[in-house]
């Protein structure tokens, strides 16, 4: 550990892509101060203290100093065993406590939003405060699903006509207890191009939010699950709708299973498979043309696009595709690859700086005069979302969700 | 410690929010990109000239060291407070005040990241030549300080040659200003060029009007492979010599290329002994002509490849490869020391030379990148600091190393700095009676020496 922090170079670059530094210019806040932080730590210099947690924490765990890092440092996996480390020690926010504790079992996430669903007064108390607290208003926070979407639709779905191939459909939290649209739009684009969708039952919590507040052990059982059930049904892809899921499914989960000492073969077999949504459909871009020409349900829509960093960073942006799509009137927004401040939690614990970023943002999308802003992260979508007024006349939403509309 | 009249006389001037003196926070102000570190008492954020003013009437009157600071990716320690006392640390101070393109200047903060102001001049066709490596974090601040090149000021110049007037800050908190703005300005001492590269020792500058230029009709750039490294070397030469001014010369030898694409997968010719990035602009047809005769030269020195990159992507890309080159290193060893001896570009072929034959004969992990067109050279070794008989042997590389580049009518830095690095070589390139001008000069302007103390001078 201390070897692999120990060959920062301290060069700087991870300065340049930061977007904490960017809005904080502080270099505690930095990728480079973490790294130099946690050796200090691990040497022994410094000892585990409320402030140095805090330090850890406030990241957005977005990966872009790593995607920029030439000296090959793996920030994710630092950040992740320190916070770790220093939660133990100095314990988490109570909320944040109750959000590892529900997405540990998945079943407990599920009632809690159907708790909250039925609008009772026994909203679990992190969503409650959730609303009350953060920097999102209670009007522009989103609804939980009636019913969690895995619940709505048969294990496997068969297209109608000729079968092109078969996709495994990792759903993530997101799409099964808020957006449940989204799972709608990405079966439809999938089968109307001819894909076989499989959305295994048993799928869990990808525990992203779990390992980033040093849940590493409460995690296992969710890897190994999400690992056997995706594995397997002579599928091309494994499919994910939130790019955050997926860069799990890509990195982490085969470096963890590992740290658990368990075989990552099949994990590895599933992160050379994990392909974003809209990826998927850009490959097959002319089909996709056809389909909305045929459906002749084109609109005079403005439309305008946010790039998660986490598919930036571990995929690709959709952004070139919503250009060169022809059935749609793109403008593109001049920040439109800077962070929105919404990572993780990171809008929860930090609600002033990811204010500050998201508002920049905004104020850009407002600027091209687009009706419909677009952007594939849920949590990037809440956070810029609670950024709009309804005068702003803007809706957001799933790249997905409007592509499907086109059919 | 800083006393608690002193830290409550700091605070009073930037507040709680802008001060500093927990240790998790200090220990993020102790390095730079070097390797040296130092632990400061305290790190204020000042936001405007007069807060740096009171700051300092503070420090002058307790006699508390004060080292300024912008990104601290300085290469040879000089933002490490090594005498303890306060950084000052000018990221927040960064706004650009003003952009005028007719009169062609821009008026900044210290704090203003170069490639910040770079995006923009941009849409207004001009520029700011000084391009450091680093110039998509490091501040303006800084590569005044430190005096800073990059490629491209093979033709363009270094910062100093960018400065027209200055706002400085001194050790008693009086506030000069100096020079204007125009680039024809003999008022006086040529002030600018004493504060350019002093290293925070003379004073703290709080406001900077820099010459800005129209940028080029376009640009080509040349990556050519050989298959000796001489031949690379002597390329640079021949084509300074015969009269051509690139914008930029680099050489990147086998060693540095292959820890590059390590890091990029950018399929770099990692084969070549040599390779060197050349980028010419201006008119088209003038670049067309000039790209001509420079690829005679490099044919009659035997080069295996020569690829033209006209596409803007494609020239980013090379030029976003060279800038990696430092953190590249990292993945070699843990510790990297680079320095950048520079000799007249005749030169460049015996200096590449001998300090392959010197790392050679070490034994050591390095090799040699160079903003050859200048004849300023990157020799970089990779080891372990913690392994005292290896660190001996780069310690002796590179006083060799030094020492042969001064025979060579060298000198010790081209751009880096002398900071912690290298005050003790000072004497190879300089004699007493010079090195002690520096020092009355340091007297004279700060006579109890709390700025920067322990570097330059
Ligand atoms: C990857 C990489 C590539 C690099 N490439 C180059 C290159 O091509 N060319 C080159 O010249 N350098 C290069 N450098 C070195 C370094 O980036 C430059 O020297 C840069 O100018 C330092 O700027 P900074 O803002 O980081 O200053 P710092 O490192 O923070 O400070 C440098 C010096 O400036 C002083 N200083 C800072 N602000 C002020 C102020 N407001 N008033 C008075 N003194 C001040 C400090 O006290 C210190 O002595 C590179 C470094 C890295 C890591």
């Amino acid at each position: 550990m201390s070897q692999q922090s120990s060959n920062c170079g301290k060069c700087g670059i991870c300065l340049s892509v930061c977007p904490v530094f960017a809005a904080l210019k502080e270099e505690e806040n930095s990728p480079r101060a973490r790294v130099q932080l946690i050796k200090a730590f691990r040497e022994g210099k410094l000892t585990s203290s409320a402030l140095l947690k805090e330090l850890m924490a406030k990241c957005l765990m977005c990966g872009s100093c790593t995607a920029a890092c030439p000296s090959g440092i793996d920030h994710f996996e630092q950040f992740m065993e320190t916070r770790a480390d220093l939660i133990e020690k100095e314990g988490d926010l109570l909320e944040i406590r109750g959000l590892v504790f529900l997405l540990a079992k998945e079943y407990r996430l599920g009632l809690a939003a159907g708790m909250a669903k039925a609008g009772q007064a026994v909203l679990p108390e992190f969503l409650q405060k959730k609303i009350k607290v953060a920097n999102i208003s209670v009007d522009r926070f989103p609804n939980l699903n009636t019913k969690p979407f895995r619940s709505t639709v048969p294990e496997i779905i068969e297209p109608e006509g000729k079968v092109q191939g078969t996709v495994v459909y990792f759903t993530g939290c997101a799409t099964n207890y808020i957006f449940a649209e989204n799972g709608q739009a990405t079966v439809k684009l999938l089968s109307a191009l001819g894909y076989r969708v499989v959305i295994p039952k048993n799928q869990k919590c990808c525990s992203i939010p779990m390992l980033f507040h040093g849940g590493i052990q409460q995690a296992k059982d969710n890897l190994m699950t999400n690992v056997e059930c995706l594995s397997g049904h002579n599928a091309e892809a494994v499919i994910v709708d939130c790019p955050t899921c997926g860069s799990a499914l890509k990195k982490e989960f085969p470096q963890v299973i590992r740290k658990y000492g368990e075989d990552a073969t099949k994990a590895d077999k599933i992160a050379a498979k994990v392909t974003d949504i809209m990826q998927f459909i850009n490959n097959r871009r002319d089909k996709l043309e056809e389909l909305i020409q045929q459906g002749g349900k084109a609109k005079n829509d403005i439309i305008t696009y946010h790039t998660p960093c986490h598919l930036r960073n571990s995929f690709i942006s959709a952004e070139p595709m919503l250009r060169k799509l022809e059935a749609i009137n793109f403008k593109p927004a001049s920040d439109a690859n800077s962070c929105c401040g919404g990572g993780g939690t990171f809008f929860y614990e930090y609600p002033a700086i990811a204010t500050k970023m998201a508002e920049t943002k905004a104020e850009n999308a407002k600027r091209t005069g687009a009706n419909i802003w677009l952007t594939d992260c849920p949590m990037c979508q809440m956070n810029l979302e609670g950024r709009l007024k309804p005068e702003d006349g803007i809706k957001m939403m799933h790249p997905v969700l409007y592509l499907s509309s086109l059919l | 410690m800083l006393s608690k009249t002193a830290k409550e006389q700091l605070i009073a001037i930037t507040g709680k929010d802008r001060f500093s003196d927990a240790v998790e926070i200090l220990t993020c102000y102790s390095y730079d990109s070097f390797l040296e570190e130092a632990m400061p008492e305290a790190v204020l954020f000042p936001v405007s000239t007069k807060e740096v003013s009171e700051i300092l009437q503070v420090a002058s009157a307790h006699k508390i060291p004060v080292t300024a600071r912008g990104a601290g990716t300085s290469v040879c320690g000089a933002p490490i407070a090594v005498n303890q006392g306060i950084v000052l640390c000018f990221t927040k101070m960064d706004k650009i005040i003003e952009i005028n393109t007719p009169d062609r200047y821009a008026i900044v903060q210290p704090g203003v990241i170069n490639g910040e102001l770079q995006r923009a001049l941009a849409p207004e066709g001009f520029f700011f030549p000084p391009d450091p490596g680093s110039m998509n974090f490091s501040t303006i601040g800084g590569n005044v300080a430190l005096n800073a090149g990059g490629p491209r000021c093979l033709k363009y110049g270094v910062t100093v040659d960018y400065v027209l007037s200055m706002e400085v800050v001194l050790a008693s908190g009086e506030v000069i200003r100096f020079g204007s703005r125009n680039i024809k300005d003999v008022t006086g001492y040529k002030l600018s060029a004493l504060f350019c590269g002093s290293e925070g020792t003379l004073g703290i500058i709080t406001e900077l009007t820099l010459r800005v230029v129209p940028c080029p009709e376009t640009a080509q750039t040349l990556m050519v492979t050989f298959d000796e490294l001489d031949n690379t070397a002597k390329s640079v030469s021949d084509i300074i010599g015969s009269g051509i001014l690139p914008v930029a010369i680099e050489l990147v030898d086998k060693v540095g290329m292959n820890a590059l694409e390590n890091a990029l997968h950018q399929d770099l010719p990692t084969e070549a002994a040599g390779t060197l990035l050349i980028e010419v602009d201006g008119i088209k047809e003038s670049c067309e002509r000039e790209i001509e005769k420079i690829t005679d030269i490099l044919k009659k020195n035997h080069a295996v490849s020569i690829i033209k990159a006209t596409e803007e992507a494609d020239r980013n890309r090379l030029w976003a490869a060279r800038r990696a080159a430092y953190g590249v290193f990292a993945k070699i060893a843990p510790d990297i020391l680079s320095e950048d001896v520079t000799v007249p570009v005749s030169k460049v072929p015996e200096m590449v030379r001998s300090i392959n034959s010197t790392i050679g004969k070490y034994k050591l992990k390095g090799g040699v990148l160079a903003h050859a067109g200048d004849g300023n050279m990157h020799p970089f070794i990779c080891a372990d600091r913690n392994d005292k008989e290896e660190w001996a042997k780069v310690e002796a590389a590179f006083k060799e190393i030094f020492t042969d580049a001064a025979a060579l009518h060298g000198t010790l830095s081209g751009e880096h700095g002398i900071g912690l690095a290298k005050t003790q070589f000072l004497p190879l390139v300089m004699d007493e009676a010079s090195r002690k001008f520096l020092t009355t000069i340091k007297r004279a302007v700060d006579p109890d020496n709390i700025l920067n103390p322990g570097k330059l001078v």
